[in-house]
């Protein structure tokens, strides 16, 4: 990389390198939830989100979801699912090997990306949500209001009360963008407190 | 003055009042007896489940009651002999070719799958004392997964409906004694041509499948009832005898004439020996074993009066027969019997089968009270009888041979059912009465009555009665278990490699191949797929129908308006409907089985295209 900046610390590469491996893991975890609690339902039913899968009583939820006319969902409808798990793999590829070079400038590129994705992430997961939401069946036999879930809450749909939220995959996914950036920018807060810090 | 006119009756009132009610009080101290007791020892409130289930045969109803216990509700019935709407057995292909085209049966002795003497949950066995045929139902399911029979040389297979130890076997024998091989023969030669038999079912131990492995002939007695042997007499099977006398007419009497009936003491391992070491004659396709021709299979050993009971205690060493016309239970020592046998102690033969000396093996005779029946055990070596004439349930101890309580039950009890009681060790803790009669105990129905089950705490000194249920005739024996030892499944998984299922509306289709008209359909919350099915009168019309609500307890149903035909579709299974379209018309199909809010709304047509 033809990048010539001030090569990062061992401990900023190690950081770097931990949090490289906390994105990775969280591909394997879900990212997003969400559990349907009805009276005849007291476990509840389940969907997981996963980076490249989906999980859960999806035939249940689809066969419940037809009264409202709800389109159903199916894997194969996320294009998603087939990039996601490389876009996070390259990032932290990406990561690993600033580590290894000490490139900061490639971690900044990396982390850029990394942001770009969260947004994009955020976003595409509303966009879901507001889909199959609003664009209900008008020959439904049960006729309701277009609606939302929130992205994370509470949200009640006849005899249903849905809890959504992020669920394990998202907090590794978190934990590594902070431990990344504790790498690329921590020698700096280190560096103001004492100066010995750094040693190569 | 004026005052003392107006409180004297109000004093006198309130005294009359204290008085009354303190002698009422004396008379009926308070209504904390049975009642009461019995809320608190087997009250199961809402939301909270019983400790065991209990397996009991409905009798002539040809069903096996799931009843839980110390609750008494009677959680499912299990249809195997019989028909039965409410589940569509019967008229799904499986099913209706499993009855072979039977309608009835009675079902005795049902008896649960055994590991080492211990109940393991996997299968239970029942009989059909009325067309001599056995069935298996998967606990895993609750369902009847065989029915073998008619079984050949076998007639009425009253007796011996039990597993072997380990399940090797399940056995059945005859109780009416007939010709064998299903020939004739006039009555005047029944001590000569008619026999008794006994039929061991070998079991699949992955599918818990039987088939007829061998049979012993037998002379032409009246085999009652039986038990397994168990531990040290493991090898060995029990069977009470009645009608020693070989009467064909007014049994009343004349099987009631001798002091002593027999107990048949059969070795199965030396009979399984025999058929390996091909001592037998095939009769009606059945490998069957002559004991008078082979040594060691089986012994009789005298018993008084008619018996009808025969129960091997848990340690394996008592045998204790009831004669039901004989105020007593008469105990025989399992290791005095082996010590008899092997010195040919014998008192003489019958049919060819030596008699061993009764003297010999006989421990003791309890005096249990009047129409001793059955015997269930508890821990620590107490023994539960059954009193059938007495109305009562004796507890007795065995070593001591002594009785310790007796407790009423209402009314006339045939057999008990100990909770575990039936492995080699008992839980003690509940029993319950299987009652005959019930005449007043519950709100009159009329003149055809329930029967009546009574729960007994046999925790205590004393048996206290603790709940009761009515039930359908009519159980006869039930066996009782742990409910952890059950692990039912709640749905069929999705195999999309099954036969004939179709899990999405692309794959539903209807062919047609001459006059056959195939459908493969689905039905789901809350749509029949197709919900047309168009056929010519005469077209013969097969019917696959996959439930894909893979969602606990979403059971459909496919009923057929003025067809005759209703079917229930479990989640995740697939059913085959089989009918002639012989009805021209509009014939509505709908879900027999409420499913969901739109369950009315989940129909469709049959189109039966009249011929020109
Ligand atoms: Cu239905």
């Amino acid at each position: 990389m033809g990048l010539k900046r001030p090569r990062m610390s061992m401990r900023s590469r190690g950081l770097i390198l931990v949090g490289a491996a906390l994105l990775v893991i969280s591909i394997y975890f879900p990212w997003w939830g969400m559990k349907l609690i009805a009276a005849m339902y007291p476990e509840g039913l389940d969907l997981l989100v996963y980076p490249y899968k989906l999980e859960g009583q999806l035939d249940t939820i689809n066969i419940l979801n037809h009264y409202i006319g709800m389109r159903e969902i199916h894997e194969g409808d996320f294009p998603e699912f087939q990039y996601i798990p490389y876009a996070v793999w390259g990032i932290a590829i990406g990561f690993a090997a600033a580590a290894l070079t000490g490139s900061k400038g490639l971690g900044y590129v990396m982390f850029g990306l990394l942001a770009i994705g969260g947004i994009f992430g955020i976003y595409d997961m509303y966009h879901w949500l507001h889909t199959f939401g609003t664009q209900l069946d008008p020959q439904a036999p049960i006729q309701i209001d277009p609606f939302v879930p929130p992205v994370v809450g509470e949200n009640q749909l006849a005899n249903f009360t849905t809890y959504t939220g992020f669920k394990r995959g998202f907090y590794f996914l978190i934990l590594g963008t902070v431990t990344v950036a504790l790498g690329l920018w921590g020698d700096r807060l280190w560096n103001e407190k004492s100066s010995s810090a750094g040693s190569s | 003055m004026k005052l003392g006119k107006w409180y004297v009756p109000v004093a006198l009132g309130v005294i009359l009042g204290l008085v009354a009610g303190s002698i009422v009080s004396y008379i009926r101290p308070t209504p904390t007896t049975e009642g009461e007791q019995a809320v608190s020892g087997a009250f199961v409130p809402p939301g909270k489940k019983d400790e065991y289930y209990m397996f009991a045969s409905g009798g002539h109803s040809g069903q096996v009651y799931v009843i839980g216990v110390p609750s008494l509700r009677r959680i499912r019935t299990i249809p195997v002999f019989s028909r039965d709407s409410a589940t569509g057995y019967g008229w799904d292909e499986e099913s209706k070719k499993m009855l072979g085209g039977y309608t009835w049966g009675d079902l005795h002795h049902p008896a649960l799958s055994e590991t080492d003497g211990e109940y393991d949950g996997r299968f239970l066995y029942v009989n059909d004392n009325a067309n001599n045929r056995a069935a298996m139902i998967d606990l895993k399911t609750f369902t009847t997964k065989q029915i073998l029979g008619p079984i050949p040389n076998i007639m009425g297979p009253h007796s011996a409906a039990f597993v072997t130890p380990n399940t090797e076997y399940f056995m059945m024998a005859t109780r009416f004694s007939v010709p064998m091989g299903g020939k004739y023969a006039s009555l005047d030669k029944y001590s000569k041509e008619y026999h008794g038999a006994l039929s061991a079912q070998k079991i699949d131990q992955k599918t818990g499948k039987m088939k007829v492995a061998w049979q012993l002939k037998l002379p032409p007695w009246n085999y009652d009832l039986s038990d397994a042997g168990k531990k040290i007499s493991g090898d060995w099977a029990f069977f009470t005898t009645y009608n020693t006398e070989e009467a064909t007419e007014l049994l009343e009497i004349n099987a009631s004439a001798n002091e002593t009936d027999y107990l048949v003491a059969i070795n199965w391992k030396k009979a399984e020996k025999a058929v390996k070491d091909k001592k037998y004659e095939v009769i009606n396709g059945v490998k069957v074993v002559d004991p008078t021709k082979v040594e060691g299979i089986a012994y009789l050993i005298p018993l008084p009066k008619s018996p009808h009971g025969v129960d091997v205690s848990p340690d394996g060493r008592w045998i204790v027969g009831s004669g039901k016309l004989d105020p007593t239970v008469t105990v025989y020592d399992f290791k005095k019997f082996i010590k008899a046998i092997e010195a040919e102690d014998f008192s003489g033969t019958e049919k060819g089968l030596p008699i061993v000396n009764f003297e010999s093996v006989k421990e003791a005779t309890v005096k249990v009270g009047l129409g001793p029946l059955h015997t269930q055990f508890g821990p620590d070596g107490y023994a539960y009888t059954t009193l059938f004439v007495e109305s009562a349930v004796a507890k007795w101890k065995l070593g001591e041979w002594n009785v310790l309580d007796k407790v009423t039950v209402h009314y006339s009890p045939g057999h008990s059912s100990a909770a575990e009681g039936d492995t080699v060790t008992p839980d003690g803790k509940y029993l319950v009465a299987l009652n005959k009669l019930s005449k007043d105990r519950h709100l009159s129905v009329g003149p055809s009555h329930p029967e009546n089950m009574q729960l007994i705490d046999i925790s205590g000194d004393k048996m206290k009665v603790i709940n009761e249920a009515p039930i359908d005739p009519e159980p006869h024996y039930a066996q009782m278990v742990k409910a952890d030892k059950i692990k039912p499944i709640r749905k069929y998984e999705k195999d999309e490699k099954r036969p004939h299922s179709v899990w999405k509306k692309e794959d539903v289709r209807i062919e047609r191949e001459g006059n056959h008209v195939t459908v493969h359909g689905l039905a789901v919350r809350t749509r029949f797929y197709p919900d047309k099915i168009e056929v010519n009168e005469g077209d013969k019309v097969t019917i696959y129908l996959t439930n894909i609500d893979l969602d606990q307890d979403i059971t459909h149903g496919f009923a057929i308006n003025l067809y005759d035909i209703d079917v229930e579709v479990q989640p995740g299974e697939t059913k085959k409907i089989e009918f002639v379209a012989d009805k021209p018309g509009v014939y509505p199909f709908y879900c027999s089985n409420f499913c969901s809010a739109l369950h009315q709304e989940m129909q469709g047509y049959l189109l039966v295209k009249p011929q020109k």
